[in-house]
């Protein structure tokens, strides 16, 4: 069988440098790269759905209308029964948020004046004092400085969000379609690697997807479970926000784990062994992740080496901000594997042959008829 | 609606209901394969696919001829002509592996391409189509075997 040359370090440089590239593009045009992204989630989470329905005899194109139709009645029934809720609870979540808002700031001024009493030298610097009176200055701004650039940021995002589902029906649709229509446009020589490259990425999105979801419902159980049986007050949806905020690699998990904790601490002020038991659930949830439900969930893993995504990371914190810490793992999975493909292919020296001489054999068909 | 390409016409549908793997389906079951296939054109001597490259997928002819090229004494034997109807690197679309012999289009040659993992995800989509397409290509496979077993001039496997 015919060996390929595997892609070297120059191949590496170049995902890199089309990642960070392709990051900066991104974030130019992030209100429709967000409900992109969304909706190829969505479709690649509904697949299954349309596949069941296929299997028992309903076309593709039915199976994937009565899907897309049954996800957008459950949601406009979630959305109005939300709003009704919302409203009636409105004025409570405000007095809780305030609450946890203070709750926070004891916290760290408590946490700075414990560490004050220990380490004798910082006493003089009155870093829990000076902490203290910054965190109530800002607090105080806060509301007049942000609500309204939070408010015209929601209206700027609403149009994108009605996009998600428009773009997901026509991804469910016509997706084989759009492959088809790709494909043609590649030459004969390169036909069968074309297939294969896109079956590969297809296979990739769908398991990174899937299995990010599949991970989301499990962190959420599993951390919305452990603390209810702390006592925390809406365990399941705290455990669904540290779960979403999770998919942010590495850092997510430290911001899930301070927002519990924070909540722990607000609650239970006079119990501090709540809030590490909090940090202790947390701790166990990332390492069953890593050990337990990433092999089940598989699509997480995108084959790049640890120091490789720190950097990855970090690179895409610097090119595109928040975007970019959110998309660059992803990003630089798909393109490595689409890099890997093309370098494959760019380096073997048959498959340039039998292009260049296709070419010539379809200008000689065209001439005859001159 | 369709965005890509127009709607499947009529024509098409009768072409492939003409091809011996396709025969046994209904229209219904033509308009799910065909979204599947991938239509080729290959100008007189050009190559469809090399001895020793992964096979990722068969070739249906529908116009022209292709004629393989392999190495293997014995196949070359056999009558390595492929005309309209006929498939051509049937044995990869079960184990992907490396193609026995190189297939050249001997004059203008359309053909339609199946490939593997689309034919695999159809055969459990639509176990109806899966089975009739199995079935058909498992009798040219059968038939090559034994022709090539008796050493009469037809095509063998690919």
């Amino acid at each position: 069988m015919k060996t390929f040359s595997q892609p070297g370090a120059l191949t590496l440089l170049a995902s890199i440098l089309i990642t960070c590239l392709l990051l900066f593009l991104f974030q130019k045009m992030i209100w429709f790269v967000v409900p992109f992204l969304l909706a190829l989630m969505l479709c690649y989470c509904l697949r299954p759905a349309v596949s069941f329905l296929a299997v028992r005899g309903i076309s593709h194109d039915n199976a994937a209308r009565a899907v897309w139709l049954l996800l957008q009645v459950t949601t406009a029934i979630i959305l109005i029964a939300g709003a009704f809720w919302a409203t009636a609870k409105a004025d409570a979540w405000r007095d809780d948020f305030g609450h946890y808002v203070s709750g926070g700031q004891n916290l760290i001024v408590n946490s700075f004046a414990m560490i004050e009493k220990r380490v004798s030298p910082l006493q003089q610097t009155n870093m829990s004092a000076q902490t203290e009176q910054w965190l109530r200055q800002s607090s105080n701004r806060f509301a007049e400085k942000n609500l309204l650039p939070i408010a015209l940021l929601a209206l700027k995002w609403f149009p994108s969000v009605l996009l998600v589902p428009y773009l997901a029906y026509f991804m469910l649709i016509d997706s084989a379609r759009l492959k088809k229509y790709l494909i043609k446009s590649v030459p004969n020589a390169y036909f069968e690697r074309a297939l294969l490259l896109f079956s590969r990425l297809d296979e990739s999105l769908q398991n990174y997807f899937q299995g990010l979801l599949q991970l989301t419902l499990l962190d959420t159980l599993f951390l919305g479970l452990g603390l209810a049986a702390l006592g925390i007050h809406h365990a399941i949806w705290l455990g669904l926000a540290a779960a979403i905020l999770a998919w942010i690699p590495y850092i997510g998990s430290v911001f899930g784990a301070v927002l519990v904790v924070i909540i722990a601490a607000t609650d239970f002020p006079d119990k501090a062994g709540v809030a590490y038991a909090c940090l202790a659930l947390f701790a166990a949830v990332r390492m069953l992740d890593d050990l337990v439900f990433l092999p089940f969930t598989i699509g997480r893993k995108l084959h790049v080496h640890p120091v490789l995504s720190v950097l990855m990371l970090f690179l895409g914190v610097t090119v595109a901000g928040a975007t970019g810490l959110v998309l660059v793992l992803p990003l630089f999975g798909v393109v490595t594997v689409v890099g890997e493909s093309v370098a494959q292919v760019m380096n073997d020296p048959e498959l340039k042959a039998r292009y260049k001489i296709s070419r010539q054999l379809a200008v000689a068909a065209v001439s005859k008829h001159l | 609606m369709s965005f890509f390409g127009t709607d499947i016409k009529t024509q098409k549908v009768e072409m492939l209901k003409g091809i011996r793997v396709f025969r046994e389906l209904s229209r219904k079951e033509i308009l799910e394969v065909e979204a599947l296939l991938h239509e080729r054109t290959y100008e007189q001597g050009e190559i469809v696919f090399g001895e020793g490259d992964p096979g990722h997928g068969i070739f249906i002819v529908l116009s022209g001829k292709l004629r393989a090229h392999p190495s293997c004494e014995l196949m070359k034997t056999a009558g390595l002509e492929f005309g309209p109807g006929e498939l051509v690197g049937e044995l990869s679309l079960f184990d992907e592996s490396p193609r026995i012999a190189t297939v050249v289009a001997v004059e203008r040659t359309v053909a339609v391409a199946l490939f593997q993992a689309e034919f695999s995800s159809l055969l459990v989509k639509n176990k109806s189509i899966g089975v009739k397409v199995l079935i058909e290509i498992a009798r040219t496979l059968s038939l090559r075997t034994r022709q090539l077993l008796l050493g009469e001039k037809r095509v063998p496997s690919l």
